[in-house]
C-alpha cells in the first residue's frame, strides 16, 4: 500500500498484440524488457484454444509467460484462461507454477465469456463446456485459491540434519464438493510466493468478480457500476490508443486502422501523446477507474506509446515508471493473502470449543 | 561401430533426486523442486554432455506419508511451464513433459505440446502415461481410477486426436490449417489446432507403462518406450525383444526405441562409489521397526513401503528385528535369508552394488538387508566410470535397451558426476555423439518429420 502523500499512480497493463505473442521469441522478449524498463504493471496474454481456419495463432499463453517470466525480473505475467476448458487442479498448478518461476508476478485473467469455437474443440464424454459455463467459472475461482493454501507457508521443511522435509501438520485435504467441481487435494505444490497469484476477472461477470484481486472493465466511460462492484480493489479499463508525434498523424494511423470506434469494450483514444495522456489522467482523477489494461494493435503501436504518453504521465506526476515491490501483488497494491484454509480451520475450532 | 544403432541419453529430473535420501546429500539442493534458476542449470549440464532430453516426470496427486519414502512424490512444478524455462535456457537439449491424457481433454494436450514445441524451436516430447496413482482420480471430480482398459481406449483415441490436430494447424506461411471434426467414442473435437502445426510436425511421444495395454500403445504410437525397471538382464532383453516384436507388427521397430531408466552411482573409484552408495543409504530415514509391509497410505498415493528390520525380515523370511543395523551378518542368518529365490536374488543384488557378499571378508550388512527391500524405481549400478560404462555398453551391445534415462540419485551433484566422468568414456569409446548433429529432438533420434495426414 502506498499511503501518505503519493499521488496515487495509474496502473498499466499492456495487453500484448498477436503479432508480437505470434513471433519470434526475440522480439517478444525485447519488447517485454522494453515496457519493464519503462516500469508498466503487467503484460496480459491472452489465450483463445480455438482458431478461425487458416490462420495460425500465437502459442499458449502459459509457456509464452514462462518464458518471459525467466526473461524479465519486475514486470508482472498475467495470462488469460478459461474455467470453461481447464480442470481446476490442472490449472492451480499452471498459474502457481508461473508464480514460482517468476519469483511473484503471475496473475491470472478469469475468462468467462461463450465461446462456441472453442467448445466444439472441447467435448468429451461428462464434459461439455458450453453447460453451466457461468457457474463453473464462479465456483472455479474460490476453489483455485483454495488449492493454493492448501500448503501452508512453512509446510515445506527441507531440513538435511533431520531428515525432516514436510512438516505434515501444514497440509491440508480440501475435499471440496461444489455443484459443478469436486476436488480433494491438497495440490502437489507449495504455496505460491504471492501466497495466491493476482486474480483478475471481468467486472461484468458479478459471481466471478465478487472473487477477483482486480477488476476490468470495457470502457472507461460508463464504468460505473464496475466502479461499485470494484469498491476499494483496482479497476483497469480497457483503452486502445492511436497516437503519433502529432493529432494528425495519429488521426492517419487510426485511419489507416479501419477507425475504429469507442464501443463497450474499449474506448478508442486518438490524438498526440499529450492529449492521449490527459484522457488517461481525467478518467482516474474522476475516480472512473484505476488504471487501465492497453490494446494495441500492432507491436508499432505498443512503442510508440511506451516511447511517447508514458514521459508524460510521468511527467504529470501520474506514473511512477519504476517498480515499488518485488511482487505484482506489491505493485498493484495488495496484500499478501492469509491462507483461507488455516482461517477456516481456527473458526472451526472456536465454533467447537464454544 | 559396425552396427547403426545410437545410443541416447536421457535425463530423468526428480528435484531432490531419485534417492529418497538424495536431497540430504551435501552436495544436493534440498528445496530444487521450485528453484527454476537450477532446473535450467542442470538442463544446460546436461546439453553440455549431448543429452538427448531432459525428463519431467509428473503425478496428480501428493501425499504427505511419503517425505521418507519418496519425497520426489510430494511437490513440483507443473511441466509444461517448467518445460518452456528450460527451453529459453538452452538450445539444443530435448524437453519432455509428461502429460496424462486420463485427467486432460486432447484439443488441451495437442495446443500445449505444440506450443511447447514452437517455444523450444522443435524440442518438444510427450510422454503419455495413463496415471500411477489412484488417488488422481478425487482430484478430478471422479470417483473412482479407471480400470486399464478404460484408461488405454481413452488414452488411444487421445493420441490419435492429437496427431489429427497436430496435422491440422497451419503450417509456418499461415496456410494448410483444416477442420478435423472429430466425433469418436469419447471425444468431439472440431479444430483446426489454432496454434499451428508443431515444428516437428508431431511431437515425440514417449510411453512409460507396464501392462499389455501399455506395450501395446508403446509398439503401435510412441517413438520411445520408456521402460520400468526388470530384475535380470534376461528379463530386460525378453522386454526389449517384445517391444521390438510387437513394433514390427506395425512396420515400426526401426522407430521405436526402448530406454530404461538407470541410476548410476559414479566416483573415480569403485570404493569412492560404493561408499557415495552407503552415504545415501544411511540418510534414508527409516520407519519403527515394529511397522510392517505395505499400505497404502492417506491419499492412496503409490504403495508406501515401510523402510525397517521388520520389512526386511518378511521379505528374507528371517526374524531380523532388533539387530544392530551397523553389524555385519552371520554366514548362518544369510544361508538363510538366501534360500528362497527372492532372498537368493537380493543377496546378489547386495552384493553387486555394494561388493560386500554372504562370505567374503567383507560381509553383507543388516542395514544392506533394509536398503533392498523397497521396489525399485529403477535399475541402480555402482561404480567407477569404466564400470558404469560397460554396464551401458553391455546393455546396448545385448539387445536390452537403445539407450538410457538417467536418474540422478540427488541433484546437481550426481548430474554432475555422469556428464563428467561417465559420457567422456561413452564418447572415447564411439558409443555416443560428440556433438550434436541437429537442433531438433527429432533430430537427435533420427526421427524424420512426419508428412501431413500420417497419424498412426
Ligand atoms: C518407467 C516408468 C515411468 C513412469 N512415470 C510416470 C509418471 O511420471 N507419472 C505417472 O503418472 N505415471 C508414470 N508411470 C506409470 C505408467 O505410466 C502407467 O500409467 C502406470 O504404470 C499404469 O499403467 P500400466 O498398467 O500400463 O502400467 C511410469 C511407469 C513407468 C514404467
Amino acid at each position: 500500500m502506498t499511503g501518505g502523500t503519493a499521488a496515487p499512480g495509474i496502473l498499466l497493463g499492456y495487453q500484448l498484440p498477436e503479432a508480437l505473442l505470434g513471433g519470434p521469441t526475440a522480439e517478444l522478449v525485447t519488447a517485454a524488457e522494453r515496457a519493464e524498463a519503462a516500469g508498466v504493471h503487467l503484460l496480459l496474454l491472452g489465450d483463445r484454444p480455438a482458431a478461425p481456419p487458416d490462420a495460425a495463432g500465437p502459442p499458449a499463453a502459459i509457456l509464452t509467460a514462462s518464458v518471459l517470466a525467466v526473461r524479465t525480473r519486475r514486470i508482472g505475467l498475467v495470462v488469460g484462461a478459461a474455467p470453461a476448458y481447464h480442470e481446476p487442479y490442472n490449472l492451480a498448478r499452471m498459474v502457481a507454477s508461473l508464480d514460482h518461476i517468476s519469483a511473484g508476478r503471475a496473475g491470472w485473467l478469469v475468462v468467462t465469456g461463450p465461446d462456441p469455437a472453442a467448445d466444439a474443440n472441447h467435448r468429451r464424454e461428462g464434459a461439455d463446456p458450453e453447460v453451466g459455463r457461468q457457474a463453473r467459472a464462479a465456483e472455479f475461482v474460490p476453489l483455485l485459491r483454495d488449492l493454493w493454501d492448501t500448503w501452508e507457508d512453512g509446510g515445506f521443511v527441507h531440513e538435511k540434519e533431520t531428515g525432516r522435509f514436510i512438516d505434515p501438520a501444514r497440509v491440508h485435504v480440501l475435499d471440496h464438493v461444489g455443484p459443478a467441481l469436486q476436488v480433494r487435494g491438497p495440490l502437489n505444490l507449495i504455496r505460491p510466493p504471492q501466497g495466491h497469484p493476482v486474480v483478475l476477472a471481468p467486472a461484468a461477470e458479478p459471481l466471478v468478480a465478487a472473487e477477483a484481486d482486480v477488476l476490468t472493465v470495457g470502457s472507461p466511460d460508463g464504468a460505473r457500476a464496475a466502479r461499485a462492484a470494484a469498491g476499494s480493489r483496482p479497476l483497469l479499463g480497457t483503452v486502445t490508443p492511436f497516437v503519433a508525434p502529432s493529432e494528425e498523424a495519429a488521426r492517419d494511423l487510426h485511419a489507416r486502422a479501419g477507425a475504429p470506434a469507442s464501443d463497450q469494450e474499449h474506448a478508442v483514444l486518438v490524438g498526440d501523446p499529450g492529449a492521449v495522456a490527459q484522457r488517461l489522467v481525467d478518467w482516474v482523477e474522476r475516480g472512473a477507474v484505476d488504471g487501465f489494461t492497453v490494446r494495441f494493435p500492432s507491436p508499432d503501436a505498443m512503442a510508440a506509446f511506451t516511447g511517447l504518453v508514458l514521459p508524460h504521465l510521468r511527467g504529470a506526476g501520474r506514473f511512477r515508471g519504476a517498480y515499488r515491490a518485488a511482487t505484482l501483488r506489491g505493485n498493484l497494491g495488495l496484500a499478501r493473502p492469509a491462507n483461507r484454509l488455516v482461517e477456516r480451520l481456527a473458526l472451526a475450532a472456536d465454533r467447537g470449543r464454544s | 561401430m559396425s552396427t547403426e544403432r545410437e545410443l541416447h541419453l536421457g535425463l530423468m529430473f526428480w528435484a531432490t533426486g531419485t534417492h529418497a535420501a538424495g536431497w540430504r546429500h551435501p552436495d544436493a539442493v534440498a528445496d530444487a523442486a521450485y528453484d527454476i534458476g537450477l532446473i535450467q542449470e542442470v538442463s544446460r549440464t546436461a546439453e553440455r554432455a549431448k543429452f538427448d532430453f531432459v525428463f519431467l516426470g509428473d503425478r496428480l496427486a501428493t501425499d504427505p506419508a511419503l517425505q521418507h519414502s519418496n519425497p520426489a512424490q510430494i511437490s513440483r512444478l507443473e511441466p509444461y511451464s517448467t518445460a518452456a524455462a528450460i527451453a529459453a535456457a538452452t538450445s539444443h537439449i530435448g524437453v519432455v513433459v509428461t502429460a496424462n491424457p486420463t485427467y486432460s481433454d486432447p484439443y488441451s494436450i495437442a495446443r500445449l505440446l505444440a506450443s511447447l514445441d514452437r517455444v523450444s524451436e522443435g524440442r518438444a516430447a510427450w510422454n503419455l502415461v495413463t496415471g500411477a496413482d489412484a488417488a488422481a482420480a478425487f482430484n478430478f471430480g471422479r470417483d473412482a481410477h479407471w480400470d486399464t482398459d478404460k484408461r488405454y481406449d481413452w488414452a488411444e483415441e487421445t493420441l490419435q486426436v492429437v496427431r489429427d490436430l497436430w496435422d491440422s494447424g497451419a503450417g509456418p506461411d499461415g496456410t494448410g490449417a483444416r477442420r478435423i471434426v472429430h466425433r469418436g467414442r469419447y471425444f468431439s473435437v472440431d479444430g483446426p489446432l489454432d496454434v499451428g502445426r508443431p515444428p516437428q510436425g508431431h511431437v515425440v511421444v514417449l510411453n512409460a507403462g507396464t501392462s499389455d495395454r501399455s506395450r501395446e500403445l508403446g509398439a503401435r504410437g510412441a517413438d520411445i518406450v520408456f521402460a520400468g525397471p526388470q530384475p535380470t538382464l534376461l528379463r530386460r532383453k525378453e522386454y526389449y525383444a517384445d517391444i521390438k516384436a510387437r513394433a514390427a507388427r506395425y512396420g515400426r521397430e526401426q522407430q521405436v526405441a526402448v530406454m530404461p531408466g538407470l541410476t548410476p552411482i559414479v566416483a573415480a573409484t569403485t570404493e569412492e562409489a560404493v561408499a557415495l552408495y552407503d552415504r545415501l543409504n544411511a540418510l534414508l530415514v527409516l520407519d519403527p521397526d515394529q511397522e510392517v509391509g505395505e499400505l497404502v497410505r492417506a491419499g492412496g498415493i503409490g504403495e508406501g513401503h515401510r523402510l525397517n528390520l521388520g520389512s526386511a525380515s518378511k521379505v528374507f523370511g528371517v526374524d531380523l528385528r532388533g539387530c544392530d543395523l551397523a553389524a555385519e551378518v552371520p554366514a548362518e542368518t544369510l544361508a538363510r535369508a538366501g534360500t528362497s529365490e527372492e532372498g537368493a536374488r537380493r543377496l546378489a543384488e547386495i552384493t553387486r552394488l555394494t561388493r560386500r557378499t554372504v562370505d567374503g571378508p567383507c560381509r553383507i550388512t543388516y542395514a544392506d538387508l533394509v536398503h533392498i527391500t523397497p521396489a525399485p524405481l529403477s535399475h541402480t549400478v555402482v561404480g567407477n566410470p569404466e564400470e558404469v560404462a560397460d554396464m551401458i555398453q553391455e546393455w546396448f551391445e545385448e539387445g536390452a535397451a537403445d539407450g538410457f534415462n538417467i536418474y540422478p540419485a540427488y541433484v546437481p551433484g550426481a548430474v554432475t558426476a555422469f556428464t563428467e566422468l561417465v559420457v567422456p568414456v561413452l564418447q572415447r569409446r564411439g558409443l555416443y555423439r560428440k556433438e550434436y548433429a541437429g537442433r531438433t529432438l527429432r533430430e537427435h533420434l533420427r526421427l524424420p518429420v512426419p508428412p501431413r495426414g500420417t497419424a498412426g
